[in-house]
């Protein structure tokens, strides 16, 4: 079976080497279509902290495009969902700060065991088990105009707005999952990371708001979505003849080739075209906004595709 | 960087710090962007001249304003008061006592806070304050009205006139020159130029209106002359002459088939034609030889002028007046009965008088007036034999520009006019109907003043707010409304070209021709061809190209004769000049000479050098128009305009590669190249500046205009103005009816130079969008784009509209006139918690909203005390939107010594682009979006970037708009360089191509030179077939919006005549001809019926059987039951519930007591017979009245035609309905 652990020990150890990594596929029908005798194969290209670049050997296209949607979508992460504000005196309307602090990062390391969806949560409303609490207490006191910014949210310990004693013993063990910085502001506990703008304010003005963050997938909104971007081709040379390029004059002069072409064999002028040829190898880089490592974003759709 | 070889290196930087930098401290020492000041300066300093302190140039004048000229020309009003006997002593009449009144000096000070007001520190009133009070800036108006008494002593009073509105940033506000920060401290934009005024609130400027060009005569050929009178022909002359106050008096000289000629022109709105010899005579007392050596001109061997001349002097015998004395004492004669001039005067002084206030008004000299009446006949005359052309009025050749302060200033005039007129006639009726008039008498004065109206402020007020001309001498222009218009600051390009635009005025948008709407070549340079609205003001309401100016300030040309005369033209007054060898040297519309042809070419050549070099004293603004001899053209001369009011604009003089100004009417003699390549040597005498000079500010701001085909050009125009941007950055104190805001508006990254240069970055108008051009899901058909669904919900054109609504107690509905209202909770508001009333969760206890409120239709927004009765009443949101409270303004009066009455609350809606909102790019592309399509299905290309947006590419192929092509390269290459791409048209040649420059720096990014990417589709993964252009385009959200516009409904308020659903009230979208057409064409009968009738007005109505009417009917009340005496055989006959028809039951009952009366006289008697009856043809009668009006039926109907058949019916026609 997959585990998780055992792929991170290995990713981790990866910097920009091309070490192939044996990668399991756990149920045959993925790969019906694929020769057979061939592994399917992740090879690490690239790691950062926020991007990884990789390619992905012996699957279909189908497969590889699920991957990507997964990675942009179906990753759950935590998003400032609620905004409640008690004073803003700011010049921004209360929509548009609260826009804005949606968009916020948040670290959501581990997010699948660490945090319930509300829907799925035993609590009316929200609870310490579905739900974090963040608060921005800010007021300028000074003649220079103030920056808001994400450094400002602090994380509380969730506050029950209903009497407590009514919500039934709960024995979730997600608060026991969760990373220390878990539901904090990307960047705010490192160092030269430029925080996220949300307002500017000058003297005499306040800001007061509790925001609660919940979990969510990027089909709801965008704001949960892990990636920044990811970027997927296969076939650099256009052998498989998927899509024509255009070209005025010279095809090779008006089309540059792309990174990629490096990792394959520039196709001879007679080579016949093979009809028969499907797309096996796919280039791939994603980029996170930081609330979750790219190689968290990486595993979870692996285990995520291993689990439909 | 790639770098295009043989491009000018440009400097291309978005200018972020810099803007950042001048937002946050405005410059202390003059504008921000210095160029907003220019554009708008014919308004401004046409207001200016009004003062004697305008700080114009004095020219050849004295520098008075045309207020003081104004008061000159009004001159004095005479009145006696009848006291004389008729004696030597007080004339032979008896007028008794003589009192001139005059008013001699007028003021306009700067508005102030009224004295009333004792506590205000800063006295002085600025712009913001009557804009956010609603209330308009004004400052008070003084005259100091002077009158003689009986010993003849001068006796003086200044009366107040009035708050005149007073023109924004003008020589009478308070914030004349002052800097942008200075502005900014009085909660002004940075960028505030002025030009309008601010009435109730509201910003309203005049427009400029375009008028025939003064003191110049144009040749006329008009069929509709001919039907003037008997005689009359289609060949006319006309001349409007302006005085030095700016009004005018338009002379035309009709030709008469006789060959003499009629002069027509208008006193108070009156037409007045007199013989053309008549003036000559009373002018100068010319004799018969004069007057034909003056039109003659030694050109003797042409019969055709001999024989006119001849006949004209012969028409005159007929008047036996011989000379010009005998004239004057006829005309004064005639004329003494409209004129209202003092009685004293003798005919010949009337007759004068009206002379020199008539006829060419712009001479003060009689002779001079003599010479250019003998000019205009010649031009007659040659036009009459086809020696020379008519001038064509609707070219920009033979137009000027009505100036704002101008129309203003004879407004006032007129006022004062007739506060002097209003003053003498009060006086006059107490001398008639013999009230002691006593003029030594002060009080009397007064109590003749009190009668009078002295409030011109009121007067100018309603004129800015309604644009309404209320006149008795209609001020020689050709409409009495729509001068005035709002302002609107919908966003910084819509603004703008408010104070650019030029309308030709309200009479031709009637006129069914369309050749005044016609482009013509004389614009070039002047109006903008691009900018022009389509539809029906198309082509009437233009704009003023970029560098287009107005001349304001009158010049000093007082020396020009002298000095034309030292290079070699013949002086006016010389003896005997040959018409055949010389041609008229004319200074604004006043003869000064005559040169032979090549010298009068000499002159046009040497004065142009010498006000391109400023030598002579020759001012650069003069107009040289030199018209050569042509045998069939223009009529020949040397034309110098120097006057107010014309349009001028730079080029290059290539003789001396100076800057000239030239004016519309040498343009026209003229070679100007476009650019220095089209020089043609011996040819071109000028090259413009710029190619895109001839371009509005607007148009110059379409990236790649000369890429796009001309129409999509001008739809840019008009979407640019109706783009949902960035009004103002002064939001927190405007007061608009309704703004829209673009929360994210961008700079983009495409951009003409001139984006900097009119501060559009200041006031961003759109968003960069990545856009692919993809016909992908359908969704994109028909100018449907598809949005990306994670960059909508990213905030993609978020927009707000923010709304105003006012809380006056003064004027509350359904509360009597001075009702004691105040604004807070009262006692019987519970405030207690458990029953607190509902209004608290909106409400204050000062009755007002708090800031932030979310308010839905039928919240409380407001709460007054009804001070009588001491209840609460409220005031409730009635908008249909969600719409949160921004602010609460309180609003005090005037003097700030009475008790809130006036709150003016500003609500926001929010607006997130929905389904149905329109967007557009710059190139006159929009669309509908149509979806938002979740950014996993979408396409995305090999790095993984998504389109914002998706259009159709069928929408370039027909639409040619390669600028948007263009704008997408420019675009991705500018965002991946960082550079700001410059945009300015005709920038790139054949050889020098814009895709060579812009593929070459995509190369240099990595991307496929013509801004291709392979890309895959986002559901399947597999790459697309074709390659995609994909690129960044800006887009604007256009102010359309779905939520707008109401949409279907199934009931709802009707229209009471029709019972009609209606678009005023909250009706669907109309279900129209077309839409009745493609119903009709589909064979969907059920839904047209449910469309036109069920939904609309569909009613029941009892149909008379017989007689086919469905308004006779009537009703029996038979729930009583009805008793008949008598062997009358039945019952009246009615339906079931008592209805009956009233003309067959009238008709049965007459038949009734006809045969009654046969039966009881034992005589058949005759039906009455009418006096004209109708045979109609048997087909078309229905059943004759038999069945007594009791066979009705129901029938399903709309109503609006049973309201026909009523209206019909009052115009005697009867409608009738067969039953089947």
């Amino acid at each position: 079976m997959f585990s998780p652990s055992h792929v991170t020990n290995q990713l981790s150890l990866v910097t920009t080497s091309s070490l192939c990594i044996p990668f399991e596929i756990p149920d045959e029908h993925y790969i019906t279509t694929m020769q057979e005798d061939l592994e399917p194969t992740v090879r690490i290209r690239e790691l950062k902290k926020d991007r990884v670049n990789f390619v992905l050997g012996n699957v279909d296209l189908a497969f590889a495009n699920s991957l990507r949607r997964v990675m942009m979508a179906d990753i759950p992460t935590v998003a400032i969902d609620m905004v409640e504000i008690e004073t803003n005196t700011t010049v921004l309307p209360d929509e548009f700060i609260a826009h804005r602090l949606g968009m916020v990062p948040l670290i959501s390391t581990n997010c699948d065991e660490a945090i319930r969806y509300t829907r799925d949560c035993i609590c009316l409303a929200g609870c310490a088990f579905c739900s974090m609490m963040l608060v921005l207490n800010v007021a300028c006191h000074d003649d220079n105009t103030m920056d808001v910014t994400s450094d400002h949210l602090e994380v509380i310990p969730y506050q029950q707005a209903d009497d407590e004693s009514l919500l039934p013993e709960d024995p979730g063990e997600e608060l026991s999952k969760r990373t220390e910085f878990f539901g904090h502001p990307v960047g705010k506990h490192e160092q030269g990371v430029p925080p996220v703008l949300i307002a500017k304010i000058r003297k005499g003005q306040e800001l007061r708001i509790k925001c609660t963050a919940k979990k969510g997938i990027a089909k709801e909104h965008a704001k949960f979505s892990p990636c920044s971007a990811v970027s997927f081709e296969y076939d650099p040379y256009n052998k498989l003849r998927h899509t024509t390029y255009w070209y005025e004059t010279d095809i090779k002069a008006e089309w540059p080739l792309s990174e990629n072409a490096k990792e394959e064999e520039p196709p001879r002028d007679d080579e016949p075209f093979d009809f028969n040829a499907k797309p096996n190898k796919f280039y791939f880089e994603v980029e996170t906004d930081g609330s979750l490592s790219p190689q968290e974003v990486v595993m979870k759709v692996h285990k995520r595709l291993a689990l439909v | 960087m790639p770098d295009g070889s043989g491009r000018t290196v440009r400097k291309p930087t978005f200018n972020t710090l810099e803007r950042e930098k001048a937002f946050r401290q405005p410059p202390k020492d003059g504008s921000t962007y210095s160029i907003l000041n220019e554009f708008v300066a014919p308004h401004i300093e046409s207001f200016n001249a009004l003062f004697d302190d305008s700080g114009l140039p004095a020219g050849d004048g004295d520098g008075r304003g045309l207020l003081s000229l104004a008061l000159k020309d009004i001159g004095e009003r005479v009145v006696f008061d009848g006291t004389g006997r008729g004696d030597s002593e007080h004339g032979v009449h008896g007028w008794g006592n003589r009192m001139r009144i005059w008013i001699d000096q007028v003021t306009i000070a700067r508005p102030m806070v009224p004295e009333k007001d004792k506590t205000a520190k800063e006295r002085r009133v600025f712009p913001t304050e009557a804009r956010e009070r609603l209330t308009s800036y004004r400052g008070r108006m003084n005259i100091k009205l002077c009158w003689t008494d009986n010993s003849g002593q001068t006796q003086e009073m200044m009366k107040d006139c009035g708050l005149v509105p007073i023109m924004v940033r003008s020589v009478r506000c308070n914030l004349r020159a002052m800097s942008s920060a200075d502005l900014v401290r009085h909660h002004e934009e940075p960028e505030e130029f002025g030009g309008y005024f601010i009435i109730n609130g509201n910003e309203r400027l005049i427009r400029y209106l375009i008028l025939p060009r003064r003191n110049h005569v144009i040749a006329l050929l008009r069929p509709s002359f001919a039907n003037r009178g008997p005689s009359y022909t289609q060949y006319a002359v006309q001349i409007r002459c302006v005085r030095s106050d700016q009004t005018s008096v338009t002379n035309t000289l009709h030709y008469l088939q006789n060959g003499s000629a009629m002069l027509r022109f208008t006193w108070r709105k009156q037409e007045y034609v007199i013989p053309i010899m008549l003036i000559l005579k009373a002018l100068v007392g010319a004799s018969d030889k004069e007057i034909f050596e003056g039109i003659m001109m030694q050109d003797y061997d042409n019969t055709f002028l001999s024989d006119r001349v001849e006949l004209l002097l012969r028409s005159f015998k007929m008047y036996t007046m011989h000379t010009g004395e005998q004239c004057l004492e006829y005309l004064g004669d005639k004329f003494r009965v409209v004129l209202n001039l003092p009685e004293d005067w003798s005919n010949a002084a009337v007759g004068a008088w009206l002379i020199q206030k008539m006829v060419m008004v712009h001479i003060d000299s009689p002779r001079e007036k003599f010479r250019m009446l003998l000019f205009m006949l010649r031009k007659l005359y040659a036009t009459v034999s086809g020696e020379c052309c008519a001038d064509n009025p609707d070219s920009p050749q033979h137009q000027e520009v009505l100036l704002p302060g101008s129309l203003y200033a004879m407004i006032i005039k007129e006022r004062m006019e007739e506060i002097l007129n209003a003053i003498r006639g009060t006086i006059m009726t107490e001398v008639r109907n013999g009230v002691a008039v006593d003029f030594n008498d002060k009080r009397w004065f007064n109590k003749i003043l009190s009668k009078v109206n002295f409030d011109i402020g009121a007067k100018l007020s309603n004129f800015l707010a309604t644009g309404n001309l209320v006149s008795p001498t209609g001020l020689d222009l050709q409409q009495a409304s729509g001068f005035t218009i709002i302002a609107e600051k919908l966003n910084w390009q819509r603004y703008i070209s408010h104070f650019r635009c030029i309308h030709r005025g309200a009479f031709f948008a009637e006129l069914k021709t369309t050749t005044v709407r016609k482009l013509l070549p004389e614009a070039w340079g002047f109006l903008c061809p691009v900018h022009t609205p389509d539809g029906s003001p198309c082509g009437l309401l233009n704009h003023l190209s970029r560098t287009c100016r107005i001349v304001t300030s009158p010049l000093a040309v007082a020396h020009i004769p002298s000095l034309l005369v030292a290079h070699g033209m013949t002086q006016a007054f010389a003896p005997s000049i040959d018409g055949r060898k010389n041609i008229c040297v004319q200074l604004d519309g006043r003869v000064i000479g005559w040169a032979h042809p090549e010298i009068a070419a000499q002159l046009a050549r040497n004065l142009r050098i010498w006000k391109t070099e400023g030598k002579m004293d020759v001012p650069l603004d003069l107009e040289i128009g030199f018209v050569p001899e042509s045998h069939g053209g223009q009529y020949p001369g040397l034309y110098l305009f120097s006057t107010k009011a014309r349009m001028m604009r730079p080029v290059k003089y290539l003789a001396n590669g100076k800057n000239d100004q030239i004016g519309s009417f040498e343009q026209v003699y003229m070679d100007i190249a476009c650019t220095p390549e089209e020089i043609e040597q011996g040819v071109s005498t000028h090259v413009e500046h710029n190619p895109t000079n001839f371009l509005s500010i607007l148009a110059n701001l379409t990236p790649f205009s000369d890429f796009n085909q001309s129409p999509r050009n001008i739809y840019q125009c008009q979407m640019g103005k109706q783009t949902m941007g960035t009004p103002s950055t002064a939001l927190q104190h405007r007061t608009d009816n309704k703004l829209y805001r673009l929360q994210t508006g961008q700079s983009p990254v495409v951009r003409p130079a001139l984006h900097n240069t009119y501060a559009m970055d200041a006031f961003p108008n759109g968003t960069n969008a990545i856009v692919a051009v993809i016909s992908y899901t359908g969704y994109d058909m028909e100018d449907a784009m598809i949005l990306n669904k994670s960059t909508h919900e990213r905030g993609f054109a978020y927009g707000t509209v923010y709304k105003s609504q006012i809380v006056d107690l003064k004027d509350m509905p359904g509360a009597p006139k001075n009702a004691d209202l105040h604004f807070g909770l009262g006692k019987d508001i519970p405030l207690s918690a458990e029953r607190a009333h509902p209004c608290l969760e909106y409400l204050d206890f000062d009755g007002l909203p708090y800031v932030g409120t979310r308010l839905v239709s039928g919240d409380y927004i407001a709460a007054y005390i009804d001070g009588v009765s001491q209840r609460t009443r409220f005031v409730k949101y009635k908008g249909d939107e969600m719409a949160y409270v921004d602010q609460v303004r309180l609003l005090g009066s005037d003097a700030g010594d009475s008790e809130l009455q006036k709150v003016h609350i500003t609500l926001r809606i929010t607006r997130a682009p929905v389904i149905g909102d329109k967007f557009a790019s710059r190139h006159g592309q929009k669309g509908v979006c149509s979806q938002k399509w979740p950014a996993v299905d979408m396409p995305f290309s090999e790095s993984g970037m998504q389109p914002d947006v998706i259009i159709n590419p069928h929408a370039f192929p027909s639409r040619m708009t390669i600028g948007m092509l263009v704008e997408s390269m420019a675009g991705k290459a500018g965002a991946m360089h960082g550079l700001a791409q410059d945009a300015t048209p005709f920038k790139f040649s054949e050889q020098d191509t814009a895709v060579n420059y812009f593929g070459e720096q995509l190369l240099a990014a990595g991307y496929n030179y013509h801004g291709n990417e392979p890309m895959y589709s986002g559901i399947t993964g597999q790459e697309f077939a074709a390659d995609i252009y994909i690129g960044v385009v800006y887009y604007q959200r256009l102010r359309h919006m779905v939520l707008d516009k109401f949409q279907v409904r199934t009931t709802g308020p009707v229209d009471p005549v029709t019972r009609q659903p209606g678009r005023k009230r909250a009706g669907g979208i109309r279900f129209g001809e077309m839409e009745r057409d493609a119903l009709i064409a589909h064979g969907t009968s059920f839904l047209l019926q449910d469309r036109l009738m069920n939904c609309s007005d569909y009613s029941t109505a009892w149909v008379c059987r017989t007689c086919g009417s469905l308004i006779s009917l009537g009703y029996e009340d038979i729930s009583l039951g009805e008793m008949v005496v008598g062997n009358s055989e039945s019952f009246k006959p009615a339906g079931p519930g008592g209805e009956y028809c009233r003309v067959c039951r009238a008709a049965a009952e007459q038949r009734d007591e006809l045969e009654r009366q046969a039966l009881a006289t034992g005589q058949d008697v005759q039906q009455p017979q009418a006096d004209v009856r109708v045979a109609i043809p048997s087909q078309n009668v229905l059943n004759r009245a038999g069945s007594k009006g009791g066979d009705l039926d129901v029938v399903a109907i709309p109503y609006v035609f049973r309201y026909l058949c009523a209206e019909l019916a009052s115009m005697g026609i009867a409608v009738s309905l067969e039953i089947r």
